[in-house]
């Protein structure tokens, strides 16, 4: 039982001294900037985690030998009951090299140098895919709508969306060819040597569709832009291998946007068949295979947590199966095994930042701890004349334990309220903000952000509301403590 | 008179000052009957105030008895000793000792709240604001509710330190040279409000005095000296 007194003193002397406000202050800032930065971060991390899913597949089976090839695995993977569909991926690093204007005469020349003023534009994980079967395993339809969304949102312009999957004969198809006139107007454009009639002319060059920031760097804008792409491998056997480049002309086929920033920067998509000849597979050479380094694999809808790694399981096994005796085992992950490395630097990111803000949070406990500790020492006289009328030395200590309960409770409700409505109108008084003064307080753009993504999550804020209560009571617990102990005639007789 | 209803029994008293036992009590045998007024005469360092506390249950004796209507007090816990302070023992200080951040009202009501709860003081509340406000008239101070500390004379601050120490209807008051801050003429008054209360309400006194003359009008006067009474 609480003595009435305890409450009573303790509001009178939070009412009458104005250093407690400090503390008010104190909970109140810690609070608020917990919850608002933290949904600015739990937004953040889930915009992250959508755009890394929308860019990943249910499954990938990687870690495959070098000469894995497709059709053994896909015939081993469809018996499955829960695979849906497959598809082939063959990644390879290269280089992309800009065919240049000359200054001379306005055509295409090759240039002779990496530009490592851009380097982000030079070099690229070329992705091999088979555009009928990537189709039915990843958003690859969804991605190419929003390439040209983003770049018309950044230059205010329509971007004209890749017509090479629109392609209806499946060999054009599987080969990304543009449109007979756009690769014709390409080269008369170039002033290559063409037909003199477009409707003559058949296109050659394999399409290529690249991330739209690759676009936005290279400024590429017409299609069929054609450039070189380059890769090195090694050939031959295990023992006598030897390096060799590669090098083949390909088309500007439009630009893709998955949302995941790195794998949209990073990864160049073409023709598998074409990184295959390349890499010395020659689909018309007999003794050719279709390799593979990766296989996608889309699974059956709904499927449980459990059930899942079951399949990731048997998969595996299927795999394992097929590829050659002794091979290293292969891997199966899933969207968040793909991007491991990525998600959990993020994750962790907001664990520092959590940490951080608990610092706040502690600074703010100890600004309590000093105004209450202050106050019993400027109140030991009246710690005594309440032990003399009859108070417990629990109800004494109530009395300054209750002064930090009371502190910390109206400091976490302004906290709570301020932080939720700042969060609420975060992306307003940013644009408010941006028009007035130039200034952002989170730069949008650098994150390639629409908006600000703020999530409250209710469970969070309560978490931090209690936990601030909580750090506050323990705190105010250490006076509260040294005035219940304090003896009543030393306190009576304190100057 | 009748029995007492407070009793000290070869009550000691040592304070520890570095490695050295100070005895301030040497032994002290003193009664104070119901209804009684007793003055406690002797010079500073006499021991008076250190036996007020002790018999207040402020502070334990080094060895010996306390007693109060024939029962042992002095072996109690803190909490315990804390509620029968409330219940029966009132207090009035030299220096007043009211809290300064509350008004004469909410002085003299907090000695309603010490062993009420919330609930129960919430529920009582118009009866104890009743109770304070006839004490805090009783004692000339009904137009001064309102007033803090600060914004009170000595006289009167005594006064609402006197209501405080009532309101709780103890069986004895213990007060500790409840004049020694005033002017002669306020002392006078305080001291007539102190009899006049005693008399009407029947209270056992204990008061801690210089003032030969305030000790003799109490129904007894016991002398102390270097932690004994010498009479």
């Amino acid at each position: 039982m609480i003595a009435a007194f305890s409450p009573f003193l303790a509001l009178r002397y939070l009412l009458t001294r104005r250093i407690n406000l400090l503390g008010v202050f104190g909970v109140m800032f810690a609070v608020w900037a917990i919850v608002l930065v933290d949904s600015v971060f739990t937004g953040f991390v889930g915009q992250i985690r959508d755009d890394v899913r929308s860019s990943a597949t249910d499954l990938m089976l990687t870690d495959l030998p070098h000469d894995t090839s497709y059709l053994a695995l896909r015939t081993a993977l469809v018996t499955d009951e829960d695979v849906v569909a497959t598809a082939p991926r063959l990644r390879h690093h290269g280089m992309l090299q800009p065919l240049r204007r000359g200054r001379q005469d306005n055509r295409y020349q090759t240039s002779s140098q990496v530009d490592f003023d851009h380097t982000v534009n030079g070099f690229a994980t070329m992705l091999g895919i088979e555009p009928a079967e990537e189709e039915a395993v990843s958003g690859l339809r969804q991605w190419l709508v929003r390439g040209p969304e983003e770049l018309t949102r950044l230059y205010t312009s329509d971007f004209w969306p890749s017509p090479v999957f629109d392609e209806r004969a499946p060999e054009r198809k599987a080969r990304m060819l543009l449109p007979n006139d756009a690769e014709w107007t390409a080269r008369r454009r170039a002033g290559m040597p063409t037909e003199a009639d477009s409707s003559r002319h058949r296109s050659d060059w394999p399409g290529v569709v690249l991330g739209w920031q690759r676009v936005r760097r290279m400024r590429w804008f017409e299609p069929a832009e054609a450039f070189d792409l380059l890769c090195a491998s090694f050939q031959g056997g295990e023992v006598n291998a030897t390096l060799h480049t590669h090098s083949t002309r390909v088309a500007f086929a439009g630009c893709f946007a998955t949302g995941h920033r790195t794998f949209d920067e990073t990864m160049v998509l073409m023709p598998i068949t074409t990184l295959r000849s390349m890499l010395g597979q020659d689909a018309k050479d007999p003794s050719s295979i279709d390799i593979v380094t990766d296989v996608a694999v889309r699974v059956r809808a709904g499927l449980s947590s459990a059930q899942l790694a079951n399949c990731k399981r048997r998969l595996q096994a299927l795999a394992q199966a097929v590829l050659r005796p002794g091979s290293a085992p292969c891997l199966v992950a899933d969207w968040e095994e793909q991007n491991q490395v990525f998600l959990s630097a993020v994750a962790h990111e907001q664990g520092m930042m959590q940490f951080v803000l608990f610092v706040v949070m502690l600074v703010a406990a100890f600004v309590i701890y000093a105004t209450l500790h202050m106050m019993v020492v400027q109140k030991v006289r009246d710690i005594g004349i309440l032990a003399a009328i009859g108070g417990s030395p629990r109800g004494i200590g109530a009395v300054f334990l209750l002064g930090g309960l009371t502190v910390a409770v109206v400091g976490t409700l302004l906290g709570v309220g301020t932080g939720v409505l700042s969060a609420l109108a975060l992306n307003d008084v940013n644009d408010w903000l941006h028009a007035q003064t130039g200034l952002e307080l989170f730069p949008r753009r650098l994150f390639d952000l629409r908006e600000v993504p703020c999530r409250l999550a209710p469970s969070w804020i309560a978490t931090v509301a209690i936990g601030a209560v909580v750090l506050a009571l323990v705190v105010a617990f250490i006076p509260s403590r040294k005035a219940a102990r304090m003896h009543p005639v030393e306190a009576l007789s304190h100057e | 008179m009748s029995s007492p209803v407070l009793q000290a029994v070869a009550v000691k008293k040592h304070y520890r000052l570095a490695k050295h036992e100070i005895p301030v009590l040497r032994g002290i045998d003193l009664s104070v009957q119901a209804g009684e007024t007793v003055a406690l005469l002797g010079a500073s360092g006499a021991g008076k105030s250190t036996l007020l506390h002790v018999l207040g249950l402020l502070d334990p004796p080094t060895a010996g008895e306390v007693h109060f209507d024939g029962q042992r007090v002095d072996n109690l816990t803190i909490g315990q000793r804390a509620a029968l302070r409330h219940r029966h023992v009132g207090f009035v200080f030299q220096f007043y000792h009211l809290i300064p951040e509350l008004t004469a009202l909410q002085n003299v009501l907090l000695a309603r709240m010490m062993t009420t709860s919330v609930w129960q003081f919430w529920r009582q509340r118009k009866q104890a604001k009743a109770a304070a406000t006839a004490l805090l008239e009783q004692v000339g101070l009904g137009d001064r509710l309102r007033h803090r500390p600060s914004e009170l004379s000595g006289g009167e601050r005594q006064r609402v330190a006197i209501a405080r120490a009532l309101l709780a209807e103890p069986k004895v008051v213990l007060a500790d040279e409840p004049t020694g801050n005033l002017d002669s003429t306020t002392a006078r008054g305080v001291v007539d409000l102190i009899f006049e209360i005693q008399r009407q309400r029947g209270l056992a006194f204990l008061l801690v005095t210089h003032d030969e003359r305030l000790a003799q009008r109490c129904h007894r006067i016991v002398r102390m000296q270097d932690g004994v009474v010498v009479s």
